[in-house]
């Protein structure tokens, strides 16, 4: 059942996908992101990680509409000047599609046992964490305890980014 | 948007509903799921919202530019000084085992205090974005 809606969703994502490549009408390319981000959350709901479709939702859907929305207001609305045809980007996207769907094979099975990655650390977290640190939610004490450091780069990575943002806008009209 | 009145009335409602979600998420991320991260960008959608809907001009009087940079500063600075705590009471950095009498309060706390340092960033770095985008070139 949940393999089946897995499946759906999937051809969901690669529909959307196709209609943003040959659409002219930016405000409707902006609005079928949203919901690729929304069926996207869907999938990383159905795969049972839910702080990861939390971001999602939040993230893709919620602000980066917005600020796409924010953007278009500088730009024209129907994108006229481009009389070229979608055809050679659709056949690069077929390409694309097909060539990752191969390599995919090559990646394990998520959550099998005899995996490297599911074999010493994450035993090691579910064992430990609510008799080390008093935390049920094992996400929260790997990012924030087990693996403090990268939540650090992480955070600051995201303060650069909002400086950047900062540094790039202000000079637009000239004034510091 | 001033004449929209089912808008703001909407508005109204749901916002203090968008914000005490966003604070069980940063709150309650030790038992269920989310995180800093998670509950700032929720906390920044409604703050954004509330934009939207009443203008720029109502926005900047309650959460300033300044203030944004300010509290963006203040998470980094969160977290690093707790991570420095650990170093100061002879452990490594990061390490929260003896910020309180007991290890596990102690853990608890410093997940607590990196999670809020971690809201504050996310929430004011994403209400910064939107505020530049809206706002190019004045009053930055």
């Amino acid at each position: 059942m949940t393999i089946a809606l897995l499946y759906i969703l999937l051809s969901v994502l690669i529909v959307i996908s196709i209609y943003v490549i040959i659409s002219r009408n930016l405000f409707s390319v902006i609005i079928s992101t949203t919901i690729f981000s929304m069926v996207c959350a869907l999938i990383f709901l159905l795969l049972d990680a839910i702080d990861v479709s939390l971001t999602e939702a939040a993230v893709g859907a919620g602000i980066s509409t917005i600020l796409f929305l924010s953007t278009i207001r500088y730009v024209d609305i129907i994108a006229t000047d481009t009389k070229k045809s979608a055809v050679p980007i659709v056949i690069l996207f077929f390409l694309l599609l097909i060539s990752i769907s191969i390599l995919i094979y090559d990646l394990p099975e998520p959550g099998k046992a005899n995996v490297v990655n599911n074999s010493q650390a994450t035993k090691y977290y579910i064992n430990n964490s609510t008799t080390e640190m008093g935390v049920p939610n094992v996400v929260t004490s790997v990012l924030a305890g087990y693996r403090g450091f990268d939540t650090l780069g992480e955070v600051i990575v995201i303060f650069i980014a909002g400086i950047s943002v900062l540094g790039i806008l202000r000079n637009t009209k000239g004034r510091t | 948007m001033k004449h929209h009145t089912v808008l703001r009335i909407v508005t109204k409602l749901i916002i203090p509903l968008i914000l005490l979600f966003g604070l069980y998420i940063q709150f309650h991320g030790d038992y269920s799921a989310g995180g800093g991260f998670q509950a700032g960008v929720i906390i920044a959608s409604g703050f954004i919202l509330y934009n939207i809907i009443f203008g720029l001009e109502v926005g900047f009087s309650i959460l300033s530019i300044n203030m944004t940079k300010n509290l963006m500063a203040i998470g980094v600075l969160l977290y690093i000084a707790v991570g420095f705590m650990g170093i100061i009471q002879g452990l490594n950095f990061l390490e929260y085992n003896s910020l309180l009498s007991s290890s596990k309060e102690g853990q608890l706390l410093g997940i607590f205090l990196v999670e809020l340092g971690v809201g504050l960033t996310v929430s004011n770095v994403m209400i910064l974005i939107f505020y530049s985008f809206n706002n190019m070139g004045e009053k930055l």
